[in-house]
């Protein structure tokens, strides 16, 4: 952001590095992270304490769970300690935010447990990368009743690999892994679903 | 009227790999026969409604239309030709599919001619599917990759002295690309002995037609041994680390886990079963 430079030579001005910071944001480009900055110039002071309070409170007080990995301010996380749970079932998730679409249902009252992120050997994520160990970890030493895992990942290539790798890992510890079902969406058009959709829609269906 | 570039174009094309792009669209990376590696943007494809979604899956051959767009292209039609389904629910297959694009993706130049490149690939996906050894599919694909993009690797004569190299004691050099008879040997300190078995195995491979190469038996640790020198020498000529090479050695470490586990269950049972 060269514009906002001090003429002086001596570094950033203060606006250049909130509008850098902006930038660095996922989906934000540099005439959206300018405006949110002038946003923020502009904004009384309180506005702008509170958002800088909410970040460094975000930073300071969210941790990873120590069995499930999904973000949370207790540790273990709130789910984890419910005693309410079913605790012989597992919930294998790519994201947090995929736990709230899953939680959101009311259909699962299992425990997750969170891979931040998906087998991508493309990308280079091998299953080093993503929270595998802990999985195994888990099952083997403090969630030593559970029985079944769910994979819950994308329905994608990435998310098919991390399925089968877990099962690999899995199925030796004498636990059942299975997968969400996978077919049509609501409200789709056969006419353009693709074949490997369409192909596992029938082979899973069901009666009416 | 001097000719103006068509505004769509219709090609077909294998899809080699895909990243997101915003909220949810994606890039996605074809191999296509007359325009080589082309990305493209497909919009929507993440919206669980999107009507192309599943036909532009990674190792998807697809017929797409593009409308030509001022920075990358633009999918406004996908249709899966070949989905090769067997090979997705096979994890030894589809990490030796995700490897074979990878090598595409690396070995393709934008905006050329691929047509050798992308028949290769397809060959390769075809075979794969329909359950060929993926040792085999693997080793030939990687052969036939470097021969046709310049790279060749020499297995029969000296890289110092173009005389033939007896299998037995020959040494070979990953960045040179070739063996090295003994009496060459101090030339190339870099060079390393190579197995004489993996050594004829590669010769066979060259030199052989597809069907004839698919006759060899190769046992694990030979499979291991020719991927190790294969996948050094990819690293050479790629110049790169090859990501999902250390996927593919994942993969097959946790099958033989796996199998080394339910063959001590059988054994445990059997025990049981004798002592009732």
């Amino acid at each position: 952001m060269s514009e906002f430079r001090d003429p002086s030579g001596g570094g950033a001005t203060p606006i250049a590095r909130l509008v850098d910071a902006f930038h660095r944001l996922p989906g934000i480009g540099p005439k959206s992270a300018q405006r949110l900055a002038y946003h923020v110039l502009r904004a009384p002071e309180e506005e702008a304490r509170d958002l800088a309070e909410a970040l460094m409170e975000v930073k300071r007080s969210v941790v990873l769970c120590a069995r499930c990995q999904n973000v949370t301010t207790e540790n273990p996380c709130r789910i984890c300690s419910d005693t309410g749970r079913e605790r012989v079932i597992i919930c294998v998730v790519e994201e947090p935010l995929d736990v709230v679409a899953i939680e959101r249902t009311g259909g699962f009252h299992g425990l997750y447990h969170v891979l931040h992120g998906v087998i991508s050997p493309a990308d280079g994520v091998g299953p080093e990368d993503l929270k595998i160990a802990e999985l195994l970890t888990r099952i083997r030493d403090t969630d030593r009743d559970i029985t079944e895992v769910i994979v819950a990942t994308n329905p994608n290539l990435e998310g098919e690999a991390t399925s089968m790798y877990l099962g690999r890992l899995l199925r030796p510890l004498g636990i059942r892994v299975t997968r969400l079902a996978r077919g049509l969406p609501a409200g789709a058009d056969l006419e353009y679903a693709d074949d490997v959709t369409l192909g596992r829609a029938l082979e899973f269906r069901q009666e009416v | 009227m001097p000719g103006r570039a068509p505004r769509v174009t219709k090609t077909e094309a294998i899809v080699i790999r895909q990243r997101r792009l915003g909220e949810a669209d994606r890039i996605v990376s074809l191999l296509t026969p007359l325009r080589g590696k082309v990305d493209v943007v497909a919009k929507g494809v993440l919206r669980s409604k999107s009507r192309m979604a599943g036909h532009l899956e990674a190792l998807t051959h697809v017929e797409v239309v593009l409308a030509h767009g001022r920075s990358m292209d633009v999918v406004t039609q996908a249709q899966a030709v070949e989905s090769f389904t067997a090979l997705r629910g096979d994890l030894d297959r589809l990490s030796a599919a995700l490897y074979l694009a990878e090598l595409a993706d690396r070995f393709t130049v934008e905006h050329a001619d691929a047509t050798g490149l992308f028949t290769l690939l397809h060959s390769a996906l075809v075979r794969l599917d329909r359950g060929d050894g993926q040792q085999v599919v693997t080793r030939t694909y990687e052969l036939a990759l470097l021969e046709a993009t310049g790279f060749r690797p020499e297995w029969t004569r000296c890289l110092g002295c173009d005389l033939d190299v007896p299998a037995e004691g020959a040494r070979w050099s990953a960045v040179e690309g070739g063996v090295i008879g003994a009496e060459c040997a101090a030339k190339y300190p870099a060079a390393v002995p190579i197995d004489a078995t993996a050594l004829r195995v590669l010769r066979a491979y060259q030199s052989q037609p597809y069907e004839e190469a698919g006759r060899i038996r190769l046992t694990d640790d030979l499979a291991a041994r020719l991927e190790q020198i294969m996948h050094s020498l990819m690293r050479a000529v790629a110049e790169r680390e090859l990501k999902s090479a250390a996927f593919v050695s994942a993969a097959r470490h946790a099958r033989v886990a796996e199998e080394a586990a339910e063959a001590t269950g059988d054994e445990d049972d059997e025990a049981e079963a004798l002592e009732d």
